[in-house]
């Protein structure tokens, strides 16, 4: 799988709320990873037993995938997506 | 009681009777307190990863969550293999190691692996459990957790000072969830209302939700035509006149082709796998599809739909019955397209009767599916042979029929067969093997013999790696690379070292015979049927290509003698 970081795959903010088990954080990342994304940017805040984490993600392939993906975690409580960040170059010269 | 105890309790409150493992120093604890415990059967097998496969075959075989047991270190890294394979084809079980005391996690100890960071990927959910007074929780959520929504593996990795620790916790069930009600089908009825040409496309999702009889009611009454994938082999029922069969790169030209001429696909309970779709680009040009899962990751995922409905197969069929049956598809003229298409373009095998010619794959199938009894089941290992009991063994339940689908794990039938004899004692349960599977858990021949289990092996013998040898052929210039079993074990000798009785056939004369010989033997036996190296699983299609571009023995031979002629 090409998970290249071109300066042409947009990037994403996500963020994400998840039980803070063992493990939590690796099996976040490890989903985006094999989903395809790569991970840019990461802020992690915890608080009673809770994980709130944002994301910053850049790829070629479909976000929702990866959103759903995320929220089939059994510790992911939700998953927020936001705009692109910066659009691919394609669609902005489309 | 302690944390080994509150397992032991844990399987009887959820009915478990029949676990697989294999002892060793961290899971001690566990093994201990089975000595004191007969409410479990516990299955000895010779090697972790046949513990995994034999508990995903006990589930597969009875729609039941299927338990394994293992140490630390190497006996979690050997039962990787059975949960990867599991959790591919999301069959529910609980995986239980043993860990190193949580002490000494982190300090590089003896039999010590990073097991909850190594298996990720290959579970549904797992736990490492910190102290005693967490694990009844555990327990029952994640037997529960296995065999909820899209089934799979849940691993519980467990320190053996917890295992050591009295907890005054007490055991914890808790009441499974309601069933969910059935989503609004109006969109879906009113498309397929609205089709001209639809086809019912189902897999594996009808057995993880226990709907087979639904299924087979709603395919009677909607008698829609229908093609199934792999693990949707022995839907809707080997009498049904609707099926066309399996799709696919090994499908029937049948299913490939009212799949390329259907304008409307309704998919239950499949992903659309690469191996069934071929090239999405050209796979069901013509069709808009309902998707309906129990996995919502599974929509859009390689195929856009038109409606993706996530809910209960049981509920979703009964109410899409409902429907058709009071007002019934007018679709006569694609139903009667299909049925010319069932006719001309199954799975076809010439039944040899030269009595002294060589042994072909698909007609000695052919022969065992006429003989072998009706509720028989069959655990295939991966290869050619596996392919030929897809297209050939007529199965009148998916339950019959335990096969390596996503994964593809070589070595899976064997353990897998142990398994399913422990899940259904008094069904026929045969291992059809191929000579490189049957060789990568042969130790398991030890587990039948210690347990006495009727399994009857059918060993499939090309002196080859089959299927790696027929992609050689046809598509990297028949340039053989690393396939040639011409050394292997005499298996007959073999199997009787284990004192299993064995015979080999070699002939078409002796096939008959020597099916029904072991069939009709009180034991386990083993039969050696020698094929012919050169045996080819038709049709292909090529890896990456379209199911519009199956390739079959007869185009094959016309292209070499026009290339010979060049």
């Amino acid at each position: 799988m090409n998970t290249d970081s071109s300066s042409k795959s947009p990037s994403y903010t996500i963020t994400c709320r998840m039980n803070h088990e063992a493990a939590a954080l690796e099996r976040l990342c490890q989903v985006v990873r094999i989903r395809g994304f790569r991970i840019e940017k990461m802020a992690v805040e915890t608080a009673d037993g809770v994980l709130d984490i944002a994301l910053t993600v850049q790829g070629t392939r479909s976000l929702t995938m990866l959103q759903s993906q995320l929220e089939k975690l059994h510790t992911v409580a939700e998953v927020i997506l936001t705009t692109p960040v910066l659009a691919p170059a394609a669609s902005l010269t489309a | 009681m302690n944390g080994a105890q509150h397992i032991l309790e844990a399987f009887h409150r959820h009915n478990i009777q029949t676990v697989f493992g294999y002892p060793g120093g961290c899971i001690m604890p566990l093994y201990d307190a089975l000595v004191d415990d007969v409410r479990v059967e516990h299955v000895l097998c010779r090697h972790e990863q046949g513990c995994a496969l034999a508990a995903d075959g006990y589930a597969r075989a009875s729609g039941r969550l299927g338990v394994c047991i293992a140490t630390s270190g190497p006996g979690a890294t050997n039962l990787i293999t059975g949960v990867a394979n599991a959790h591919r084809d999301s069959i529910p079980m609980l995986v239980i190691t043993g860990q190193v005391p949580s002490a000494l996690i982190g300090t590089d100890a003896f039999q010590e692996t990073d097991v909850l960071g190594m298996t990720l990927g290959i579970v549904k959910h797992s736990y490492l459990v910190e102290s005693a007074d967490e694990l009844p929780g555990i327990l029952d959520g994640a037997m529960k957790l296995a065999q909820s929504g899209r089934p799979g593996p849940v691993w519980i990795d467990i320190p053996k000072d917890v295992l050591l620790t009295e907890t005054t916790i007490a055991p914890i069930t808790t009441p499974a969830p309601p069933p969910t009600a059935c989503p609004d089908l109006t969109g879906a009825i009113a498309l397929l209302r609205a089709a001209r040409k639809p086809l019912l496309y189902s897999g594996g999702g009808i057995s993880l939700a226990h709907s087979e009889d639904r299924f087979r009611e709603f395919s009677e009454c909607s008698e829609l035509p229908a093609v199934v994938t792999l693990k949707g082999i022995g839907n809707p029922g080997k009498y049904s006149t609707h099926n066309l069969g399996m799709l696919g790169m090994h499908g029937s030209r049948a299913a490939n082709r009212a799949v390329d001429e259907c304008d409307l696909l309704l998919v239950i309970g499949a992903r659309l796998d690469d191996r069934a779709t071929g090239k999405l680009d050209g796979f069901a040009p013509n069709a808009r599809t309902i998707h309906i899962d129990a996995d919502a990751a599974e929509f859009n995922k390689l195929r856009n739909s038109e409606l993706a409905i996530r809910g209960d197969l049981n509920a979703i069929l009964d109410e899409l019955t409902r429907a058709l049956r009071e007002t019934p598809l007018a679709i006569n003229d694609w139903r009667k397209q299909c049925q010319t298409w069932r006719t001309t373009g199954g799975f076809q095998a010439a039944d040899n009767e030269e009595p002294l010619a060589p042994i072909t794959g698909p007609a000695f199938i052919r022969q065992l599916s006429r003989v072998a009894p009706d509720d028989t089941i069959i655990a295939c290992d991966v290869g050619q042979h596996q392919m030929w009991v897809a297209q050939h063994y007529q199965f009148d339940h998916p339950r019959h029929h335990l096969t390596s689908g996503g994964l593809g794990t070589m070595g899976f039938g064997l353990p897998a067969a142990i398994g399913a004899q422990f899940a259904d004692r008094q069904s026929t349960v045969l291992n059809v093997t191929g000579d490189g599977s049957f060789m990568m858990n042969a130790q398991e021949l030890a587990t039948i013999r210690r347990y006495s289990l009727p399994v009857k092996l059918i060993i499939m013998d090309n002196q080859c790696l089959g299927m790696v040898r027929q992609q050689q052929e046809l598509f990297y210039n028949n340039r053989e690379s690393q396939i040639n079993l011409d050394d292997n074990p005499d298996f007959v000798a073999m199997a009787r070292a284990f004192d299993i009785p064995a015979l080999k056939i070699e002939r078409t004369d002796q096939v008959r015979r020597g099916i029904e010989t072991i069939l009709a033997y009180n034991g386990p036996m083993l039969l050696h049927v020698a094929i012919a190296r050169e045996g080819n699983v038709w049709p292909i299609v090529k890896p990456g290509g379209s199911n519009k571009e199956m390739i079959d023995e007869t185009r094959r031979s016309a292209a070499d003698k026009k290339e010979r002629v060049a």
